[in-house]
């Protein structure tokens, strides 16, 4: 049943003109930002033949488009997800879906499956540019895998974010504004930490880019996963749990 | 042992921001009936239908579907509620058949028989001309009428519409009402409405709530009084010729019409003789019709146990 309420949140989310929007507006810029990375490669490529243990293509094109690429998901999963239950209940459609006794669990990860089903296209597509590097030059495909597995994890992690946020108003924006904080706060959670040189403390475990690096180096460490697991949990939990406390409380 | 009815409300009620919106709500209903339920705004009927639909849970009390707690969230399922709130529930960017087909299969239908369900409704509501129009572009009428469409596609067992007819003009209206006779005859069907004519029309038992409370539920034609005639003649009215006839006990004029009370064991058929015979002119003999609108507003403009008195002398 979930599957059945996730592939009709796919299909209204493409009938509004805001995912294509969003789609095209992040594909565009990811694609100068290649270029100008590829362009940056070129000019630096008779200095790196020379040098012994030099950077490849994959550090110096695929990997800034990879940060770039996370850095846009920060801003760009709250506004895909800030109508997945706002939307409902302030179009009063939630009593479509809670009446048919789908129960709540159902509800949340059949909108969850849809969201993250949009931010895995996004990731997908962008992922196809340093792919096609593949057809003039030597990759390292297991690095970009890593990369596109951790970036799916923080893309589904920051979903859920969104998701919860959306369970909480009726108003999408306001649920966009609270997502895209929280998604920052996780962000920047051990900036002051790390200015001070601390790196191993509870506070750096909470940040985000703390658990994303290692994929983008091609580490992928069950500590990481459990991470992004744990916070989708969590999140998902809490917008369940929204949506049950609304019956009770009205 | 006995079966328990397919809705049951026992002792609900509801605190909404500290106000006792619901209090001790009663009723049950079985398959093969329609319950209007009537009241004024405020009076508690969409926060009742709403607890029935699951989507509210009771403060007090127990609403049970086919036995089970309406609360629970797999207990619409079983007997397929089929809900309508006042405000229709549909996605403004999808067509009215991908809407319909959404609903077919969010309630376990597949392939043939989803397809067959939504070909059903269509032909029912009368959506064939729009099935392929986008539901934010539809007037209010049509998105009503879709509405009822997705609310019965997985033909439900127990019906619960919350003023279904609203923003539908009189034809499509009297369609609806059709429509609502229909459903009525093999489910159960609640139907709240500020229409009386909807409830006279399609209800065999009303309930009136107000203030949050029940203060009338039987059948409709609990609601007239047995034994009273309303009867059209032509000429001038004259009480006194009435005193010639056995079979009638009293007689008033009121509003064009003579109301009149037979006598203990006396027949309408004697009573139609009698006229004739005398050649009055009878123009119209029929039961006195349950004055729903008359009575519904003494309830609603009636207070506490004054009101519950006026209920009383009605039923």
């Amino acid at each position: 049943m979930s599957l059945v309420l996730a592939r009709n949140e796919w299909r209204r989310q493409f009938a509004r003109p805001l995912a294509w929007i969003v789609l095209a507006a992040v594909l565009g810029v990811l694609a100068y930002f290649f270029l100008l990375s590829l362009d940056a490669f070129l000019r630096l490529m008779p200095k790196l033949a020379g040098m012994a243990d030099a950077p490849g293509v994959t550090d110096l094109v695929a990997l800034p488009l990879t940060r770039a690429l996370a850095s846009l998901l920060l801003l760009v999963v709250p506004l895909f997800g800030m109508r997945a239950l706002a939307g409902d209940l302030q179009a009063g459609t939630l009593a479509l879906l809670q009446a048919s006794g789908l129960g709540d669990t159902r509800i949340v990860l059949g909108k969850y499956l849809a969201l993250v089903g949009f931010v895995g296209v996004l990731i997908a597509l962008a992922m196809t540019m340093p792919l096609s590097l593949g057809f003039g030059t030597a990759l390292d495909v297991g690095r970009l895998g890593a990369c596109a597995f951790g970036l799916l994890l923080f893309g589904a992690a920051l979903a859920a974010i969104a998701l919860a946020a959306s369970a909480y108003t009726d108003q999408p924006t306001v649920a966009a504004i609270v997502a895209l904080a929280l998604n920052l706060l996780l962000w920047m959670a051990d900036a002051g930490a790390r200015y001070e040189g601390v790196s191993s403390t509870f506070i750096n475990y909470l940040a985000l880019p703390t658990h994303l690096e290692p994929f983008l180096h091609g580490l992928v460490s069950s500590v990481d996963i459990v991470y992004f697991v744990l916070i989708a949990a969590l999140a998902l939990t809490l917008a369940a749990r929204r949506l049950g406390a609304r019956r009770v409380r009205g | 042992m006995p079966s328990s009815p397919l809705l049951q409300l026992k002792d609900v009620s509801r605190v909404l921001a500290g106000r006792t919106v619901v209090a001790d709500v009663n009723f049950q209903l079985d398959r093969g009936s329609v319950l209007g339920l009537l009241g004024v705004n405020g009076a508690g009927k969409s926060t009742t239908l709403r607890m029935i639909a699951g989507l509210l849970a009771p403060s007090r009390g127990r609403v049970s579907i086919d036995g089970r707690d309406a609360f629970e969230h797999n207990a619409t399922r079983g007997v397929r509620l089929g809900y309508l709130p006042e405000r229709a529930p549909l996605y403004a960017e999808l067509r009215v058949i991908e809407q319909l087909q959404f609903c077919a299969r969010l309630h376990g239908l597949r392939g043939n028989a989803a397809a067959g369900a939504v070909a059903r409704v269509i032909e029912q509501c009368g959506l064939g001309d729009v099935r392929r129009r986008l539901l934010g572009n539809l007037s209010k009428g049509y998105q009503q009428r879709a509405g009822i469409a997705a609310s019965i596609v997985h033909d439900p067992g127990l019906i619960v519409f919350d003023e279904p007819a609203s923003g539908l003009d009189p034809l499509q209206a009297a369609k609806i009402r059709a429509l609502v006779r229909e459903l009525g005859r093999e489910r159960a069907l609640i139907l709240s409405t500020h229409l009386l004519p909807d409830v006279e029309a399609c209800c065999d038992r009303v309930v009136i709530l107000h203030g949050g409370r029940v203060r009338h539920d039987g059948a409709l034609r609990s609601l007239a009084e047995d034994g009273v005639l309303r009867v059209v003649l032509d000429g001038e009215p004259d009480a006194a010729k009435w005193k010639t006839l056995t079979s009638v006990q009293s007689a008033e004029f009121d509003a064009g019409a003579w109301r009149v009370r037979l006598m203990p064991g006396a027949s309408v058929a004697e009573l139609a003789q009698a006229v004739l015979r005398n050649g009055w002119g009878l123009r119209e003999l029929r039961p006195d019709a349950p004055d729903l609108e008359r009575i519904f507003l003494r309830i609603a403009s009636a207070d506490g146990a004054a009101s519950s008195e006026i209920v009383a002398a009605a039923a």
